[in-house]
């Protein structure tokens, strides 16, 4: 359904994108994970066309965005952090003057979207009366207008409360089941992309750095938190494994490791654990052990 | 995808945006002021000199047509363009500044097909406005000194002077001179537009386009620059006052507008090929 092919991007010379690629199948709910300046946005920015790459190509059902957008686009709806609305207009004035940039202006179709992120009531109204929350659903409701395959998500839930995000990602869970809808979902929150993607790909520095199924990706604890004395001996006894004292108090392990074998062969040497926790793996850590992984398979 | 149904969109955000009224506030407020003044005794003494020495008769031409006439031609290039400048320089840079572009350029509507549509906002906007100071500006001059009466036009810069004795004659003849006017602001709007394309903040770019209107200006009145005035837009600009001359010189006028016309697409072409070029990052 969406294909990015080769994406580089310079910006005055300096790169925001190398290289990145990956495939979204139709029905799939992609995630791009990456820090801010990870070239998530750029990314998102040459599949709508805003941005020119420097080099590669995306395509949406095959079309070219950069030979056809027009064409390619007609199945496309975006929502972008913080979306901008015409503030003076109602929200029902600025769906009308969006989707006519899309095409015929469908009255039902447009009410039943409308009713549907639950903005019935204050549609009329002013968008500068609208908290965070609505002028959200606005965004749902003018990407899903006129119906579009693939929905491009950047940011959807920031500044959301924990209710409006839980909301949002029922209500695109809900869409993909009942419609197939194909999603890109652009995030730096490991455990909001884990909720919903199937597949996902991290970028770091404009490179793409991992790319796979997310299923288990954040339980494959890889970190721990160790309470031990002495510690001396510890760096020693991990590095057959594989495994590294990486600061005071947390321990690496490769993800193939049983940690179970790793702590009878501490105790047995002596070492006195008091504590063992798995370490809550945050977007940080998975760069870091993508990273290592690189370089070790690198240097290999 | 309705080229009118997006126009009709760009009008209602024009329109819905309380700054699009400044404008005609400020018209309105100097429309009542010009209609004081006539009413003065030294005025009206003044412009019945001043018809006398050139043998037309006051109860003629003190008219509510040839008050209009003034009205449109004191305000219209001084703080007409101001307004011009400040509608046509927001229409692009202000939608980006704002993140409303994002949202548009989620559609698949080209970059050309989409300012193709907001500068047919802005000429429909300048010369709508144009017609809104001449009727607003004639119902006044009505309410002043009544409806009948002649047209009495002069203007010696650009070496203008006409009388119309009939009402109809002066009133589609002031008519005639309200489309020149309005075809001659829409190179403010052009100029403001092409800016607008730019990578600028929405100030900047009308600005810029009032300095290059008052540089313009002013060396046009400079002594030396006399033979070369033709070259100038602002004495373009002013071609619409030979629509007001009882014989038309649709020579000169027709010149003097295709001048404009050229100007106005090749501003467009410049700032379409600015805007196309341009990367809008999320």
């Amino acid at each position: 359904m969406l294909e990015i092919n080769d994406l580089w991007k310079n910006f005055r010379g300096m790169p925001a994108l190398k290289g990145v690629s990956f495939r979204v199948e139709r029905g799939q709910i992609y995630g791009l994970l990456g820090h801010n300046g990870a070239g998530k946005s750029t990314t998102l920015g040459i599949i709508l066309g805003m941005v020119a790459p420097t080099k590669g190509d995306v395509l949406i059902d095959g079309i070219s965005i950069q030979k056809d957008r027009g064409r390619a686009l007609r199945k496309v709806g975006a929502i972008f952090e913080a979306p901008s609305f015409y503030e003076y207009l109602s929200g029902w004035q600025n769906l009308k003057i969006l989707m006519n940039y899309s095409g015929p202006f469908e009255e039902k179709l447009a009410r039943e979207v409308v009713d549907r992120v639950g903005l019935t009531k204050r549609i009329d109204s002013k968008v500068q009366t609208y908290s965070h929350g609505m002028r959200q659903r606005l965004a749902l409701a003018q990407a899903l207008l006129p119906e579009p395959e693939i929905l491009l998500l950047d940011e959807p839930t920031d500044g959301l409360d924990p209710e409006g995000i839980k909301w949002f990602r029922d209500f695109i869970l809900d869409l993909r089941k009942e419609r197939g809808m194909t999603v890109l979902f652009n995030s730096h929150l490991l455990a909001e992309v884990e909720q919903m993607c199937d597949r996902i790909a991290i970028l770091q520095g404009g490179e793409r750095v991992f790319e796979g199924p997310i299923k288990g990706l954040a339980e494959e604890q890889v970190r721990y938190e160790i309470d031990a004395a002495p510690t001396a001996p510890m760096s020693s006894l991990l590095a057959p494994y594989g495994g590294v004292v990486e600061s005071e108090g947390v321990i690496y392990l490769p993800r193939q490791v049983d940690p179970a074998l790793v702590l009878r062969d501490l105790i047995v040497a002596g070492v006195s654990v008091r504590a063992f926790t798995p370490k809550h793996r945050s977007l940080e850590d998975l760069y870091m052990e993508i990273k290592k992984e690189h370089h070790t398979t690198r240097s290999a | 995808m309705s080229f009118l149904a997006q126009l009709n969109g760009e009008m209602r955000k024009l329109f819905a945006r309380p700054r699009t009224y400044i404008g005609y506030i400020a018209f309105l407020a100097m429309e009542i002021l010009i209609l004081v003044v006539y009413k003065l005794d030294r005025t009206q003494a003044y412009t019945r000199k001043q018809l006398q020495n050139n043998g037309l008769e006051f109860d003629t031409y003190y008219s509510s047509l040839s008050i209009t006439f003034t009205i449109m031609l004191l305000s219209m290039f001084v703080l007409g363009s101001v307004f011009f400048a400040l509608v046509a320089g927001d229409i692009v840079a202000k939608e980006n500044e704002d993140g409303n572009l994002r949202l548009i350029f989620a559609r698949p509507i080209t970059r050309l097909r989409l300012l193709l549509v907001k500068y047919a906002a802005v000429c429909l906007y300048t010369v709508s406005f144009v017609f809104f100071v001449g009727i607003s500006g004639y119902v006044m001059a009505v309410l002043a000194v009544g409806w009948e009466g002649g047209l009495f036009v002069m203007e010696p810069k650009m070496k203008v002077f006409a009388a119309y004795p009939e009402w109809a004659e002066g009133a589609s003849r002031l008519a005639l001179g309200a489309l020149g006017i309005g075809f001659s602001m829409i190179t403010i709007s052009s100029i403001a537009f092409m800016f607008s394309c730019f990578k600028m903040k929405p100030a900047a770019a009308t600005i810029v386009t009032l300095s290059i209107l008052f540089v313009d200006m002013i060396l046009q009145n400079f002594p030396f620059f006399r033979p070369y005035e033709e070259w100038f837009v602002t004495w373009r600009m002013s071609a619409w006052l030979f629509l007001m001359e009882n014989y038309l010189p649709w020579a000169k006028v027709l010149e003097s507008f295709a001048f404009l016309l050229g100007l106005n697409a090749t501003v467009f072409v410049i700032g379409w090929l600015s805007f196309q070029s341009r990367d809008f990052k999320t």
